[in-house]
């Protein structure tokens, strides 16, 4: 593989992403001999709308997604991109643009070429359909100076730009396909006769059921995909996909939370469970403050409700040890997160003094105000759990708490969009890179009335200038100082009280050998993948 | 009451079959347990004071822990005192739930019934609207609508249910107005509502009576499958809710959904031999026997 | 029987959808959250001019009055719309789904049928004697039991400590087909989800039959038969129980075409690829078309039933006086 022509700057970018040496999966594994053929099952409880990563971000439609589509990079655990589409490329000095130079032997599932015109094609479908601005917001256009090359002109510096060519990210699409569509976002074309340049290729799609894929014998990395066939099994009861598991019905069953299920499944002797393969997604788990309603406008308030709420508990009884704590909005696996952040251990007394200091004096019966908390329906032990935990604990320091329960998701979703509450649980992902998932959160600029924006209503103009200063600066060291100073910031002004990184765990068969564990974890090709 | 034919009432009809009734062992002992419950739920948390969303131990403790007889749920709560306290939200929920029901479907079948022509067609009509409707549907999108508070599900379980009183209490009054005593109190001039409410009503009670029995352990069915499917109030302890809640847990701890899973089948099994005790009681063609 | 009767009954049938069609439409609009706020949930994040674009596409824009029309309008050509989830045709995925559900109610109900039927004559030949006081209580038993507690119950005990039977869904080997080995499969997944279901028929027809059988052997015909010296097996089974099953076939139909209510929860412990799940998801969803689509359906199914078994009792019985 042809080493990236970097920059020193972008070499240490490059480093600071990573330790020395990245290795792929695959190539540890080399020692053994893979097996050809079989059928893996993966089981999840998440439901893909369609298959289409490309105008459907998420991680339901990310699984199957990343399987029919292949992207122009993929990466290590490490953080390193490494080629796919892409045989090699460039970054521009002044980060400004990036030129990909595509193999030349990629084929889609119809036998056509994939061309630097699909890539132009997909990047610019990509960023009109995509939820997060920030991911191809700076993308202006996409030159395409020969059927190999395609060049991505920005109008600043994306330092996430790399890690946005990551197959959960930028599915390249067959223009000839797909640009014939009336709608893109929904065509049929999206469930059914799915053409893109993956591993595989779609035999089935039952709608909430099942995904059936099975093995394109002209992938352009020869002799792959080792299996035959694959089979996503769709299940919302993660009890009956854990029997099925551990009955060997079902190889792989990643996005395990459920604490019972893993100590259950831990002590299976055919089973290995793994925490790898979430770092990309950095998904947290967190209590967040409308700061626009009283008295949590008051950070005295806030702080006292960080102080009232023991972290060590939520990790060791409630998730029994299987999740860590998280203190600030950078995920701490990621590069870029902060150690040096303001915490808040439990500390009832000192909830109880700065409660009494802001002015909310316990009244009769021991109470000082009433407030409503939400949560996600749905994701019990990381959401409603919590919540009533956090009944019990605030309740000690006087403040009644009333649990207010959403039947479904968009109940929960329309109230938290019109900043319809006080306290609400949340879980939102970083999403690779800060400047993708993270500063969605904080800016002010971001106040709106969608779920997943600045829905605390949070105004600190200097934390704004910071991220978007962090945003279009490419070198790590100094981004990384941004970063720092952010966090110390806002994990004093507490917006947010961050409790802990969503323990997801992928468990799988001892049968099934090179199971990626790298940033992106199963939302990335399985190509490697064999059965024993 | 001068007017009445006799073949009806023999002994005091209430006597009559309170000593019918307590012929039939299953009825008198789902008597005596349902009476049982009904004590515990109502002055149970008078007597045993304590916090059912109080965190005592360690989450999912299994039967038989030093404080947690029964063991712990999914948060370290007791689940001995979320059954005493649970109680009084499912047996109220139930019996509104009936209540509603009842009261509705009465309405409407006598109306019916009694006044026949187009008022028994426009309400017929109704009925097999509400018929025409997936019962856990319906009180899902209502449920949904109003938020899950404790009056919200007994209203929408009694909205989805009275259509089978209302089919009773029509083919009821169809049945009993034709009778002799009727005519008998038209030809000395008795209004409608007299005739309605003192003598077709009381007759029609006994199967009416039952049914609403029967429909207070369908309601708490009704109530524990909408906490099961996630549409329970989360704010008032009751069975259903902790089945609901701990449904995830089953195969590490069984006890946290077994135990409100037996209870409620014990309560809606006394109320249903009790409804059954009364139907046969009350059964005329048994008496002959 | 006259043709305009008929007809008119047919007319009142499809008023009767349509109002019950046009009900729901109003309530799950009027329920908070809609369509988009699902996809901004599955998407992780929403950009306003997405959120627009996808308002202005599924018409969420317009007044609600107006959006009725359209979707009935729709409905009348035969056109049920695209689920706003899956960006499928509403009737496909309903049709892809009616089989799994009418397997499922329709074996429960025949062996709940058969069985509570036996049952319950049994049970009415000495109403007050040991068997039949141990038929009602095991029926009661049955009925008393939440119905998705028994499933899973039966899956703990079944499926997982003795792993005889499949933990969930309709077919294991997902590519076998509509041969002999793919209905076995599927027969091999119906026995826990038909069981759960079945019990819970079963206690109710037991007692239903024992209840209808002891209304039906006061009456004169029968004492008659008796006096004229017809042994007890002639008036239990010739008599008592052609007339005692009347009532019991009629909410035989009726029940029938409540198929959906009894079936979303055995759907939801099994993960049975039916009917009943997809309209219990899709309310969660807020995937009107979808909904809609199910409720129609059951809709007249339900009216159908209705009509045929007010047609059958209306035949049998000639007592009953029309109008």
């Amino acid at each position: 593989m042809t080493r990236p022509k970097t920059s020193f700057r972008l070499t240490l970018l490059a480093a600071a992403f990573a330790a020395a040496t990245a290795v792929l999966p695959g190539l540890a594994g080399a020692a053994a001999q893979p097996k050809h053929g079989g059928t893996l099952v993966i089981g999840t409880t998440q439901v893909p709308r369609h298959l289409n990563g490309a105008v459907q971000s998420g991680v339901a439609t990310a699984m199957p997604s990343t399987q029919l589509f292949a992207s122009p990079l993929r990466f290590d655990d490490m953080w390193q991109p490494h080629p796919y589409l892409a045989q090699s490329w460039e970054l521009a000095p002044d980060g400004k643009s990036l030129t990909l130079h595509l193999r030349h032997d990629a084929l889609f599932h119809d036998g056509q070429p994939v061309t630097s015109a699909d890539v132009a094609f997909s990047i610019m479908t990509i960023k009109k359909y995509h939820p997060f601005k920030t991911m191809f917001g700076v993308v202006e256009a996409v030159d395409t100076p020969d059927k190999y090359t395609a060049v991505i002109r920005m109008s600043a510096p994306h330092p996430a730009i790399l890690l946005a060519m990551s197959p959960a990210l930028c599915p390249i699409m067959p223009e000839h396909v797909y640009g014939k569509a009336e709608n893109i976002a929904n065509t049929p074309l999206n469930s059914t006769g799915v053409v893109g340049s993956g591993p595989f290729e779609l035999a089935e799609f039952k709608p909430g059921q099942h995904v059936i894929l099975k093995r394109f014998d002209k992938f352009f990395l020869p002799g792959r995909p080792y299996l035959d066939k694959l089979v996503i099994e769709i299940n919302p009861n993660e009890t009956n996909l854990v029997i099925e598991a551990e009955r060997g019905q079902i190889q792989v069953l990643p996005f395990v939370t459920n604490p019972r299920d893993l100590q259950r499944l831990a002590k299976d002797k055919n089973l290995t469970i793994t925490d790898k393969g979430y770092e990309g997604i950095g998904p947290l788990d967190w209590l967040a403050f409308n700061t626009a309603r009283k008295p949590l406008d008051d950070v005295r308030v806030r702080k006292a409700i960080a102080y009232a709420i023991d972290k060590n508990f939520i990790v060791k009884v409630l998730f029994g040890g299987f999740a860590r704590i998280d203190d600030g909005p950078i995920v701490p696996t990621s590069p870029l997160a902060d150690p040096n952040v303001h915490r808040y251990p439990l500390d009832l007394k000192k909830a109880d003094a700065l409660l009494d200091a802001a002015g909310h004096p316990r009244g009769a019966g021991g109470e000082r105000f009433k407030l409503t908390i939400d949560y996600i329906p749905g994701a019990d032990d990381l959401q409603k759990n919590i919540a009533e935990y956090v009944r019990s604990q605030l309740k000690k320091v006087g403040i009644a708490v009333e649990v207010r329960a959403a039947p479904d998701f968009p109940t929960w979703a329309k109230r938290i969009a019109a900043h319809n509450f006080d306290l609400t649980m949340d879980v939102v992902f970083n999403w690779g890179d800060p400047v993708i998932g993270v500063a969605r959160t904080y800016l002010s600029t971001n106040i709106r009335n969608i779920i997943w924006t600045n829905t605390q209503s949070y105004r600190n103009l200097e934390v704004d200038k910071l991220l978007e200063e962090a945003g279009t600066e490419l070198d790590p060291l100094k981004r990384k100082a941004l970063y720092g100073t952010f966090e110390k910031i806002v994990t004093d002004e507490l917006p947010i009280d961050w409790l802990i990184v969503v323990p997801y765990h992928t468990v799988y068969s001892n049968k099934v050998a090179n199971l990626p564990t790298n940033i992106w974890g199963v939302m990335s090709p399985l190509d490697e993948v064999y059965l024993k | 009451m001068n007017g009445l034919a006799t073949e009806l009432r023999i002994e005091h009809p209430v006597r009559e079959a309170l000593r019918m009734y307590l012929r039939n062992p299953a009825a008198v002992a789902g008597a005596v347990l349902l009476g049982l419950i009904v004590m515990v739920a109502v002055f149970g948390p008078m007597l045993y004071d304590a916090d059912p969303f109080a965190i005592m131990a360690l989450p999912l403790s299994p039967p038989l822990s030093p404080e947690t007889p029964l063991g712990t749920d999914y948060l370290g709560r007791d689940i001995l005192t979320e059954l005493i306290y649970g109680g009084r939200a499912t047996l109220a929920v139930g019996a509104t739930a009936a209540l509603l029901s009842l009261l509705i479907g009465v309405t409407v079948g006598a109306l019916a019934g009694y006044f026949g022509g187009a008022v028994d067609e426009a309400l017929t009509r109704v009925t097999e609207f509400f018929q025409v409707l997936p019962a856990l549907l319906f009180a899902m999108v209502l449920v949904t609508l109003f938020s899950p508070t404790l009056p919200t599900i007994a209203f929408a379980i009694g909205m989805s249910t009275w259509t089978s009183t209302a089919r009773l209490a029509r083919a009821e009054f169809l049945k009993l107005k034709q009778l002799e005593f009727v005519t008998a109190e038209r030809a000395i001039g008795a209004g409608d509502m007299r005739i309605v409410w003192k003598v077709i009503l009381p007759n029609a009670l006994p199967p009416l009576v039952v049914s609403g029995t029967l429909s207070v352990g369908a309601a708490i069915l009704f109530a524990a499958g909408l906490a099961f499917l996630g549409l329970g109030d989360p704010n008032t302890m009751s069975w259903g809710l902790m089945i609901g809640s701990s449904r995830e847990y089953i195969l590490t701890s069984w006890w946290a959904v077994t135990f409100p899973g037996i209870v409620i089948f014990v309560t809606v099994l006394s109320v249903t031999l009790v409804g059954d005790g009364l139907s046969d009681a009350l059964n005329p063609k048994l008496r002959e026997r | 029987m006259t043709l305009r009767f008929l007809l008119r009954r047919l007319a009142y049938a499809a008023a009767l959808v349509l109002a019950v069609v046009a009900l729901n439409f109003v309530l799950i609009h009027l329920a908070p959250g809609d369509p988009v706020e699902t996809i901004a949930g599955s998407m992780g994040g929403m950009t306003e001019a997405l959120r627009e674009t996808l308002r202005h596409e599924y018409g969420l824009d317009r007044p609600l009055p107006v959006q009725l029309w359209i979707y009935l309008d729709r409905m009348l050509h035969g056109d049920l719309g695209e689920s706003y989830f899956f960006n499928a045709p509403v009737s496909a995925l309903i049709l892809e789904r009616v089989p799994a559900t009418l397997l499922l109610v329709t074996t429960a109900v025949l062996a709940a049928f058969l069985g509570g039927t036996f049952l319950g004559v049994l049970a009415s030949r000495k109403p007050n004697g040991p068997l039949s006081q141990s038929i009602t209580v095991l029926s009661v038993v049955g009925y008393a039991a939440p119905v998705f507690w028994t499933g899973i119950m039966l899956i703990i005990v079944l499926a997982s400590l003795v792993p005889v039977f499949p933990v969930s869904g309709m077919r294991g080997d997902l590519a076998s087909g509509t041969g002999l080995a793919g209905m076995l499969d599927v027969a091999y997944h119906l026995v826990l989800p038909a069981a759960t279901l079945g019990i819970v028929y079963l206690a109710f027809y037991s007692r239903l039959t024992r209840a209808s059988m002891l209304d039906v052997l006061g009456a004169d015909y029968i004492r008659t038969a008796r006096a004229k010296g017809a042994s007890e097996a002639t008036v239990y089974y010739r008599h008592a129980l052609r007339n005692a099953m009347l009532p019991v076939i009629t909410v035989l139909g009726l029940q029938f075409g409540n198929v959906l209510a009894g079936a979303i929860l055995v759907e939801t412990v099994f993960n049975w690829p039916g009917l009943g799940r997809l309209a219990f998801d899709s309310v969660l969803r807020r995937d009107y078309p979808t909904i809609l689509g199910v409720l129609l359906f059951s809709s007249l199914l339900v009216v159908v039933m209705n009509q045929a078994t007010d047609f059958c009792y209306r035949l049998i019985d000639p007592r009953i006086k029309t109008g």
